[in-house]
């Protein structure tokens, strides 16, 4: 993309500056410029560019692995395949529900964690290390525990809760364990990037309110929100693209079994297990497009500062 | 902040750290649960107790007897280290062209980054694995490394440059007209300022890196290069007839230990560097 | 434009470093071979390892073979090999594969084809059903390793003659349950290819056809609809375990072995493992061919076992195909059909003398045997058992024409590797 960018926008800014050349200064800092962001620039175009192209490639194409000779151009067969598939929409369905319901909660929990690291009176330091503890823990790590912990006769949870079923293997249950184990690891990531927005507040409206006679949940709902609303919205798109990818939770905990395959899931068992890259490309292609549609509806629908935005602005 | 008397100091202490007792249980009950078993002898694994009843290091001294177990560990480390060393170089070098400089296709740039910061993994997977498996790239270090590097870099990228921006400059300039050259004005005055704000991006990106399932499950086949957290889903029970709960338990509990160091020393720094990265930045 | 060029450089001179010293720290974990050393992956057995150390004896230093042990799913196993395949990993000599995978790996080009010397040894003396299994479209690719079968199991001091069909064991187990005594049937129900066996031993019983013969169509017959009815109805008939859905092979043998069940549908394997896990339970353990559908006739059962393939990547295929003939010989055959209860695929190893007595089933495992249950014969046959697992689970819900209609689309679309694998 910004291979594309990157040439036009020197002409564009040169003909801006028109009549009085630039100084050798400015020049000098425009090539080091390039300089230092081109490595960086390549290594992501390379690795994510390039493939985007050829999975587009491949997912016109008949290309299974394991029939090596039938290998061919199809169209948008693939497309057809998978668009009526109904394990295709399952998943989808399952992926959409995940990340509804988790980010929900974590939005709850994550702002009632952000109040308690901000205005805790004692321990503040504390609460804030052991929150980062499953912010920073590898989340296949965690997603063994709680299957450990859901396993029948193993488990203490499945003990508490399920003494004579399988909470795993039952599609409901597997789900909101899913989302349980989602919500835990995610919960403090959320809370950290709305404290800093809480950070913003300014103290002297709160007290000013308070004065005023507003209640707790008044001041909460007309103040803190209102002013948090950007740093709300940011976490919010951060959380869904990422709750979207869902992966390393259902491949532990369920593996997808039992209606449990996230898109993310799906598209791995098509591609690792079933060795078929068409299928597999067309997925990772419909799965890429679902992203930046969230991501447009967020940015445009609800008018989501995307971070870094206002990065040119400030200078 | 909320402070409205010292009167009631007492109970209100009393009910912020009862709140705070909530959010340790919360955060770490399942950690403690992994440990737990890992401690757990082979007969009472199965009693679904809290805490273990009969205590045994037999799991760890389980996998780190066998290859499978150490060789993924090797990889864990020097594939997380080098992407991270990597990456923090080309980020370190863009983010101060951001933060400083002027220059036409910056704003592309960050778009580019912003986009792959919120890329679905999973798109990849299907071409990279077709492609490493071509490039003779499929389950080697680089075959990690390259998507590791790609991925660390917006959040290296975000997180550097928030933080170039809050040094001040000026002392670079004031330092040079004191006389002193511009490589002593860089070491002396601003690497100092800076170093904080790389070390801070390292420990984030080596956190991603360390923790990353999708790509080393996909691109990996063997101990040549599969990390630790793929290698938990391949390990195979001392016997046919033996789930290998303990050793999966015991080699969590490894890789789990560097996270909670980090958290405990760089606490700090980590908050900071979340919370300036992706908000403020 | 200069500048971003020679960055360009500059990035690739850092990335080719990275790529220069990752694969020399890599290599450090790598065997130093002194001779050759053949690769052998394969689930896990117990006493597989010694019969590796027989056959490096045997071979006295001409080759060394290294057992490597795969996950203990089929499914686990078959990702492994398959992934390492794809990627042309020249690791790997010798691939202990499950009988179904025969065709997909054949048709793919990933193990070799056994001609000659080596193929006359690997076929004689080969039961006809574990035979069929190593060959694919008439050409032979692989050595019959052990071959399988599932039996009854049952308690004799609950159930005085074993159950001819479905019905009467159901109505056997629920009169246990009334008198208060364990009456549960267990089996592997939960979802993988182990769900997918129990249906097909049901479809076999009543002669039904999944797909075509020539494995290219999907049928569904009326046969293999009253099958899922049978199903269905077993799984409601309120005699099965609670975590029916979560049973796999070994779940079911630990159920049984700690006393709480009368009947179990499992391998061979339990005879030896139970009989180390419980004796008291192991004392009144007996066994008996799978029940069947209509009285009067037979159950069936399906056919399993593995064989032993040479990977199209190794290095060293000679040993690799004397290697498989030393681990699959007549005296190891023996040998893990005693200790790890592996059903052999040699005809004369069930006649030995000693095997009366250490391996008792024999006669009920040859008979059952003479006419198996066959499992499709197609080279996208994880799709085809990807599709049965999930739409057979759970067998409560199962809807036997409405299924038997999803089924046959889906199949239809899995054997032709053109569906979405769920």
């Amino acid at each position: 993309m910004s291979a594309t960018a990157t040439p036009t926008a020197p002409d564009e800014s040169t003909r801006r500056s028109g009549r009085h050349r630039l100084s050798e200064g400015k020049r000098a800092e425009r090539r080091l410029g390039w300089l230092l962001c081109a490595p960086a620039a390549i290594v992501m175009l390379a690795v994510t560019g390039w493939p985007i192209i050829y999975s587009v490639w491949l997912s016109l194409q008949r290309y299974d692995l394991r029939f090596p000779h039938e290998r061919e151009f199809v169209g948008l067969a693939n497309y057809v395949t998978v668009l009526t598939s109904s394990y295709w929409w399952q998943a989808f369905g399952v992926t959409l529900l995940i990340t509804v319901v988790s980010v929900a909660i974590e939005l709850v929990l994550g702002m009632a964690l952000a109040l308690v690291m901000h205005w805790a009176i004692v321990g503040r330091g504390l609460v804030r290390t052991v929150t980062l503890v499953p912010y920073g823990i590898v989340t296949v790590v965690a997603a063994f525990s709680w299957r450990f912990a859901w396993s029948q006769d193993l488990g203490y949870l499945a003990r508490l809760f399920s003494p004579e079923g399988a909470p795993l293997t039952e599609r409901a249950s597997a789900l909101a364990i899913i989302v349980l184990a989602e919500v835990w690891k995610t919960t403090p990531f959320m809370a950290l990037l709305l404290m800093a927005g809480l950070a913003l507040v300014p103290g002297e409206l709160l007290r000013a309110a308070a004065m005023d006679g507003a209640s707790a949940w008044q001041r909460f709902t007309k103040v803190i929100v209102p002013v948090m609303k950007p740093a709300i919205l940011v976490a919010l798109l951060f959380r869904t693209l990422d709750a979207f990818r869902v992966f390393d939770n259902i491949f532990v905990l369920t593996a997808g079994a039992q209606g449990t395959s996230s898109v993310s899931m799906l598209t791995y068992n098509n591609l690792i297990k079933g060795l078929n890259l068409g299928v597999g490309a067309t997925m990772s292609v419909l799965i890429f497009i679902a992203v930046a549609v969230i991501a447009f509806v967020f940015v445009k629908g609800f008018g989501t500062a995307a971070p870094g935005s206002d990065r040119d602005g400030r200078r | 902040m909320a402070l409205t008397g010292g009167a009631d100091t007492t109970a209100r202490k009393a009910k912020w750290w009862f709140v705070n007792a909530v959010v340790v249980v919360y955060a770490l009950v399942p950690v403690l649960w992994i440990a737990s078993l890992s401690f757990k002898t082979k007969e009472t694994i199965n009693d679904g107790n809290f805490v273990p009843r009969e205590w045994t290091l037999e799991n760890y001294r389980a996998i780190f007897g066998t290859s499978e177990f150490v060789r993924a560990l090797v990889n864990s480390i020097g594939i997380a280290l080098i992407a991270t060393a990597i990456a923090v170089v080309l980020g370190t070098m863009a983010a101060y062209a951001i933060a400083r400089l002027d220059f036409p296709g910056k704003r592309a740039l960050v778009g580019v980054s912003l986009l792959i910061a919120m890329f679905p993994q999973v798109s990849l997977v299907s071409p990279l694995f077709e492609m490493e498996r071509g490039l003779g790239l499929f389950d080697t270090w680089p075959g990690l490394i390259l998507p590791y590097i790609t991925f660390a870099l917006p959040l290296a990228i975000y997180t550097l440059s928030a933080f170039f921006r809050e040094i001040p400059w000026e002392l670079e300039k004031a330092a040079k007209m004191d006389g002193a050259t511009p490589a002593q004005a860089f070491l002396k005055v601003i690497a100092p300022l800076a170093a904080p704000g790389v070390f801070t991006t390292a420990i984030l990106v080596f956190i991603f890196c360390w923790n990353d399932f999708l790509f080393a499950i996909s691109l990996t086949s063997t101990e040549r290069s599969r990390t630790v957290p793929a290698a938990l889903s391949f390990f195979t029970g001392s016997s046919q007839f033996e789930d290998p709960t303990g050793t999966i338990c015991a080699a969590a509990v490894v890789i789990t230990v560097p996270i909670i160091l980090f958290v405990l020393f760089f606490q700090r720094r980590i908050v900071a560097g979340l919370t300036s990265g992706a908000v403020k930045g | 434009m200069g500048g971003p060029t020679r960055g360009g450089r500059r990035a690739a001179a850092m990335l080719g470093v990275a790529a220069l010293v990752a694969p020399a720290l890599a290599a450090c974990g790598a065997a130093t071979d002194d001779g050759i050393v053949i690769n052998l992956y394969n689930a896990p057995e117990q006493n597989l390892g010694k019969v590796v150390e027989t056959c490096n004896q045997r071979a006295a230093g001409r080759y060394r073979i290294v057992l490597n042990t795969l996950p203990r799913g089929a499914d686990g196993q078959r990702e492994q090999l398959v992934r390492r395949l794809a990627a042309h990993d020249s690791d790997m000599d010798v691939l202990g594969l499950d009988i179904t995978w025969t065709p997909e790996f054949a048709e793919a080009g990933w193990i070799r084809e056994w001609t000659g010397r080596h193929k006359e040894e690997a076929e004689r003396d080969v039961l006809p059903g574990p035979l069929a299994s190593t060959r694919w479209k008439g050409r032979s690719y692989a050595a019959a390793k052990n071959s399988n079968v599932q039996l009854l199991w049952y308690r004799s001091d609950l159930v005085d003659q074993p159950p001819a069909t479905w019905q009467d064991m159901i109505s056997t187990a629920q009169r246990l349950q009334q008198q208060g005594k364990p009456g549960t049937v267990l089996l592997t129900g939960a979802q993988y290819e182990g769900l997918f066996v129990n249906y097909n031993n049901i479809v076999g019983a009543l002669d039904g056809h999944i797909l075509s013969e020539d494995g290219s169509r999907a049928v569904m017959d009326d046969a293999t609809v009253k099958a899922l009815e049978v199903l269905r109805d077993f799984a409601r008939s309120g005699v099965t375990s609670p975590s029916l859905t979560n049973q796999r092979e070994d779940d079911v043998r630990l159920a049984f072995q700690s006393g709480n069940a009368a009947f179990q549908i499992n391998w061979p394997f339990v005879h030896p493992a139970t009989k180390a896990g419980n004796p008291q339970v192991f004392q009144n353990m007996k066994w008996a061919p799978l029940p069947g559908v209509e009285p009067g006739k037979p159950g069936r059962a399906t056919i399993g076992g593995a064989n032993y393939g040479v990977s199209a990547y190794s290095r060293h295929p000679e040993e690799a195909f004397d290697a498989v003939l030393c681990l699959r010989d007549a005296e190891n055959q023996k040998f893990q059909a005693v200790k790890d209860g592996l059903p052999p695929t040699l005809a004369s190893v069930y006649d030995e003398p000693e095997m009366a007595e250490a391996y008792p089933m024999r006669d009920v495992i040859r008979e059952q045997l003479r006419d198996p249950a066959l499992r499709p014969m197609t080279p996208a046959y994880q799709n085809v058992s990807t599709v049965m697992s999930t739409v057979l689970s759970p067998p409560s819900a199962i809807d036997p024409k409405a299924t038997a209609d999803r089924l046959r689309e889906e199949l239809q679309a899995a054997i032709e590797s053109k569906g979405v694998l769920p």
